[in-house]
Order: structure tokens, then C-alpha cells, then sequence
């Protein structure tokens, strides 16, 4: 074999000892830091941030976004977004609702219809985007629109509230007293999302399409067939979300969710994966959600105003994904150099 | 017809509007050779190739593989008649590590409690007995991604995943040398070779006639759309392909 010495010159068995397996978790430096540091200055300014029960509040706050990330995740991987899953949550609570206080339903039945319609409406989401060929950005933000005016036609200005068990459990039991159920839906959704990103046709593809669209199509993977798998499945864990939601208040109203396309979008992105495609973490998306749930827990323990929670959070998305693109280009800039 | 011709394509024409790309042009492979394809911009090297690989439906003509007629209509047909492509970009997904790139599309799967999922460890240990066995080259980390190799390293990864089939019967190269620096080239061309000795015919196309005279056993020259002759090329010399390549005249004799 005259060419093995060739391919391994010595640059390249560098390579091979500069930075073993953690290297491909260097993204995962920022969050890090920025929960550690978060941590000391909690450990000075309110200790009882630590205490069982505000870090338990902490992990069912942050359950329903490791159920809608786990899901953006892949979308983002395969070079989408989607902004209207607010407004899908919601439509998917708000019928549930509507069947158990309106029609009387059985309640795991109505259940069952509230994931339906978060699966319908991703699967719409994903035929739009890829038989109307209208961007993703464009095309879910017009759809969040849409989902959001049903719901308002369906129940405007109403609260709907108490509902049966299961629901509230869901939203805000405690198994043992103590564990939060929703944390538990949450990190069963991110193994989930683990092993479909890494050992399923629809996480590979997603991110052959999300990094070489061509190539994926050369292979022969039907891209459009993938987009529609990634949004229908964002869609079926928005409603989950939205179900998590409702029973977390044991109440649902046809506002809320409002900012459930931001945060999770920008857990995600914290998290490490590239918001341009090809490239995604489930274990980033799990530090993500953790560091944004902290970040607004520590704003309401420091007793900020609710509005300066809203500036607090902005800007706290805004300096990590620049924390984080600062990174990225620092580590494209090596990988360029080494070519 | 010869028994050791692997691939005959004769009498193929292809037209893009009043453009006349492709004028009953041959090409005969041979088992176990590399046939370069040479000519100018516009010579139709490129349309001939995505003839053969199936991106363009030619107008007329006949393609046979191993002496059977076969029709190629499309990307699939091409592979499925053995034809397998390594393009000038290599498309490979290079966030991907390389055994993730040498099957992609065509994942191995092992069925848990009913569900498809990847096997990635005997995708793993595959991809390294194909890059050795069928391509002749160890890399150094498996694992990593392909971003982080070399030119040559990611070259011998889509040739890999070109070659990994046990039914592939022909590779062609689009230009592999031609945005790689001397070192890479060298690799490059060494991998061809490599490819070449380990059976499997290769047609490829390259602009640099140093190149083409290093690794090639048969140069065909196109212009104008023509095949306008085939050299051998130990018996030529640069000065007679590129008298065939802009039309000075004298031409050699065919192979």
C-alpha cells in the first residue's frame, strides 16, 4: 500500500494527539462557563438559588424546553427553523381543553387529538416549506399567524382551568415528592432525540441535508421527505409541550407560549448546534435549556421586576449566541489554516 | 465485441437547445484501465460524464456495460448498472466522521425491538476494510470529522464511498486534482493508481495533461463536442494530445 505513509504525514498523527474526544465538545466550553459562573454569583447574592426545592422549579421549568428542543434541534440541524411552535403548543392545549371542559371528552382521549394536532400542524408546516417552497423562517413565522388567530377564534380571551389528572401531574407533579414529572417527559424526549440524531436515518439525513443539501440529494435521500419528518416531529413535541404547559398552571389561555420559539431557538443554539445547519448536539440542547432556565430562576429569586426579566433574558440570548459565534469563528479560522 | 471491454458507449448525442454538446461520440473502457477524457472548455467532457452518471438523458445512442445494452435515465439507473461518480467538490457532509460519509444513504441496519437503527460500529469497521482493501489507505482518526482532514484524506473518503459497493464496475473522477496543492496531488494521483490495482476501471476527467500522462493508460481527446481521437499513453506525447485538443492538424493514430 504505497499511499498509507502519504496520508499520514506527520500534521496529521498531530492531529490525532492535540485534543482527544473532548475536542468535539468544545462548544459545550461556553455554557459551561456561563452556568458556573452563574452559580458563584448565586452562591454570593442568594444562596437559597440552591436549595432542593428552587433547583427542583428549575429543571420543571426547563422540561418543556428540552421537549421542544430535542425537536428544533433537528430541525435547526437540517437547515430549517420553526417559529410558530408557540402557537402550535397552544392550539394543541387549547383543544384538549375545549374537549375535556366543553365536550365532556375522556381526557387521555383528548390528549391523544392535542398530539394529533401538533402532529398535523408540523407535517402542514413541513408541506408548505417544501411543495409551496416557501422559506422556513418565512413560511412558520406566517403559520405561527395562522395557529395563533384559530386559537384566538376558538377560545378568545378565555381561560380554561382545572383539569383532570392526568394533566396536572404532567405539568407539575413531583414523583417521590420530590422529581418533577414534566423533568422526567423532558429528559425521556432528549434520550429519545439522542438516539434519533445519532443512530436514525432521520438524524444522518438531517445532517447531510442541513451540511451539503447537493450531496444529500445525490445520494439519494428525498430531502423534502426528511423536512417534513423534522417539522412533523417539532410539531408533535410542541404539542407535548403545550400539554406540559396546561397542566403546569392547570390552566391554558390563548396567549401564552409566546416566547417558546426564542428561548427554545436560542437554548438550542447555546447549546452548540450550528444555527445555519449540519452540525447539532442533544447533550448541548439538554446545558442550553439548563443555563436559560437558571438565568430566569435566578432573575425571580434576585427579585427583579417580571419586565426586566424580559430585557435580562434578551440580552442574555443575545451575549451567548455572540459569545458563541465568537468561538466558531475562532475554530473555522484553525480549521482553515489546516487545510 | 472485445471481451475485456467493461463499458461501450457509441453514437451518443446530446443537444441543449441549437447547441450541439455531444456528436456521436464513443468511448470504450477496458477492464482494469484508467481512460483519461481530455479536451478544452466546452469540449463536452462534462456532459459526456453526466451522460454516463445520469444527470443528463441523452438524445440518442447506446451505452452497454459488460456487452449488455443499458438504459440510464437517471442517477439511480447509473448506479444500479455499477457506475459510480466522485465529483470535483467530493460532496462529502463534512461534519460527518468518514464511515458516516462512505455509506451514506446506504446506512447499515440492525433492527432493536423492531426499530431500524444504524449500526455504526460494523459501519465503522467496514469503512476501514473498504478504505484499505478497495482504496489502500489507513487514516488516522476515524472518528473525526472530515472537515478536519486533508485534501487527500477526503478525496480517498469519496472515492471510498464511490467504491464501497461489491458491485461497482466503473469509477468516474471529475477533475480530482484540480483545486489541490502539489502534495495533495501527488496523494491524490497515488490513490487512482491505488484504486486502479485493486480492480476497478476508472474514466477521468482532468484539464492537467501531466497529470493525465502520469496515471492514464488511454488519453481520448474531445473537441467540439467529438471524440477526435484515442491515444495510448505510452506511445504519445504532450505535444500530440494537445495538437488533438485545439485542432492543429496532425492527428494520432487511434488505440
Amino acid at each position: 500500500m504505497a499511499t498509507d505513509s502519504d496520508m499520514t504525514g506527520p500534521r496529521d498523527s498531530d492531529r490525532t494527539f492535540r485534543l482527544p474526544w473532548l475536542r468535539r465538545y468544545i462548544n459545550l466550553a461556553g455554557p459551561l462557563v456561563m452556568i458556573i459562573s452563574l452559580s458563584v454569583a448565586m452562591l454570593i447574592l442568594q444562596p437559597r438559588f440552591f436549595e432542593i426545592d428552587n433547583l427542583m422549579i428549575i429543571l420543571q421549568d426547563a422540561a418543556i424546553y428540552m421537549v421542544l428542543g430535542m425537536a428544533m434541534t433537528l430541525v435547526i440541524t437540517g437547515k430549517g427553523i420553526d417559529l410558530s411552535i408557540g402557537a402550535v403548543a397552544v392550539l394543541s392545549g387549547i383543544t384538549m381543553a375545549l374537549l375535556i371542559k366543553d365536550a365532556g371528552w375522556n381526557v387521555y382521549l383528548a390528549l391523544a387529538v392535542a398530539l394529533l394536532v401538533g402532529l398535523a400542524c408540523g407535517i402542514v408546516n413541513g408541506l408548505v416549506i417544501t411543495q409551496l417552497h416557501v422559506p422556513d423562517l418565512l413560511a412558520t413565522l406566517a403559520m405561527d399567524q395562522i395557529y395563533r388567530g384559530i386559537v384566538l377564534v376558538m377560545a378568545a380571551g378565555t381561560v380554561l382551568a382545572r383539569f383532570p389528572e392526568p394533566i396536572p401531574f404532567l405539568g407539575r407533579g413531583r414523583i417521590g415528592d420530590v422529581f418533577p414529572t414534566a423533568a422526567i417527559v423532558g429528559l425521556i424526549a432528549l434520550c429519545v432525540g439522542f438516539l434519533i440524531y445519532h443512530r436514525t436515518w432521520l438524524g444522518r439525513y438531517a445532517i447531510a441535508i442541513g451540511a451539503n443539501r447537493e450531496s444529500a440529494v445525490l445520494t439519494g435521500i428525498n430531502v423534502n421527505r426528511q423536512k417534513v419528518f423534522h417539522y412533523a416531529l417539532m410539531g408533535f413535541c410542541a404539542a407535548i409541550a403545550g400539554i406540559l404547559l396546561t397542566g403546569r398552571l392547570n390552566a391554558i389561555q390563548s396567549t401564552a407560549a409566546a416566547g417558546f420559539a426564542l428561548h427554545t431557538i436560542a437554548a438550542v443554539v447555546v447549546g452548540g448546534t450550528l444555527l445555519f445547519g449540519g452540525r447539532g448536539t442533544m447533550f448541548g440542547t439538554l446545558i442550553g435549556v439548563l443555563l436559560l432556565s437558571m438565568v430566569t430562576n435566578a432573575l425571580v429569586i434576585l427579585r427583579f421586576q417580571f419586565f426586566w426579566q424580559l430585557v435580562a433574558a434578551g440580552v442574555i440570548i443575545i451575549a451567548s449566541i455572540g459569545f458563541y459565534s465568537y468561538l466558531q469563528r475562532g475554530s473555522n479560522r484553525d480549521d482553515r489554516s489546516d487545510e | 465485441m472485445q471481451p475485456d471491454i467493461v463499458l461501450s458507449m457509441s453514437g451518443i448525442n446530446k443537444s441543449f437547445g441549437g447547441l450541439r454538446a455531444l456528436i456521436d461520440v464513443e468511448l470504450n473502457l477496458r477492464a482494469n484501465e484508467i481512460l483519461a477524457i481530455v479536451g478544452d472548455n466546452g469540449a463536452g467532457k462534462t456532459t459526456l460524464i453526466k451522460v454516463l452518471t445520469g444527470v443528463y438523458l441523452a438524445d440518442s445512442g447506446m451505452i452497454e456495460v459488460d456487452g449488455e445494452a443499458t438504459q440510464i435515465r437517471s442517477r439511480r439507473d447509473s448506479l444500479a448498472a455499477g457506475i459510480a461518480a466522485v465529483y470535483q467538490d467530493l460532496g462529502l457532509v463534512d461534519t460527518l466522521p468518514a464511515p458516516h460519509n462512505v455509506f451514506l444513504g446506504d446506512e447499515p441496519i440492525r433492527r432493536v425491538a423492531g426499530l431500524p437503527f444504524i449500526d455504526n460500529e460494523k459501519m465503522r469497521r467496514d469503512a476501514v476494510r473498504i478504505l484499505r482493501e478497495r482504496v489502500g489507505v489507513e487514516l488516522p482518526d476515524i472518528h473525526e470529522p472530515t472537515r478536519n482532514f486533508s485534501g487527500g484524506q477526503r478525496q480517498a473518503v469519496a472515492i471510498a464511498r464511490a467504491v464501497h459497493r461489491t458491485d461497482l464496475k466503473i469509477l468516474v473522477m471529475d477533475e480530482p486534482t484540480a483545486s489541490l496543492g502539489p502534495e495533495e496531488t501527488r496523494n491524490t494521483l497515488a490513490l487512482i493508481n491505488s484504486v486502479r490495482e485493486r480492480g476497478t476501471p476508472i474514466i477521468l476527467i482532468s484539464h492537467n495533461l501531466d497529470h493525465v500522462f502520469e496515471v492514464a493508460d488511454r488519453i481520448l481527446v474531445m473537441r467540439g463536442g467529438r471524440n477526435v481521437g484515442v491515444v495510448n499513453a505510452k506511445d504519445a506525447t504532450r505535444h500530440d494530445v494537445l495538437g488533438l485538443i485545439v485542432g492543429s492538424g496532425h492527428h494520432a493514430a487511434a488505440a
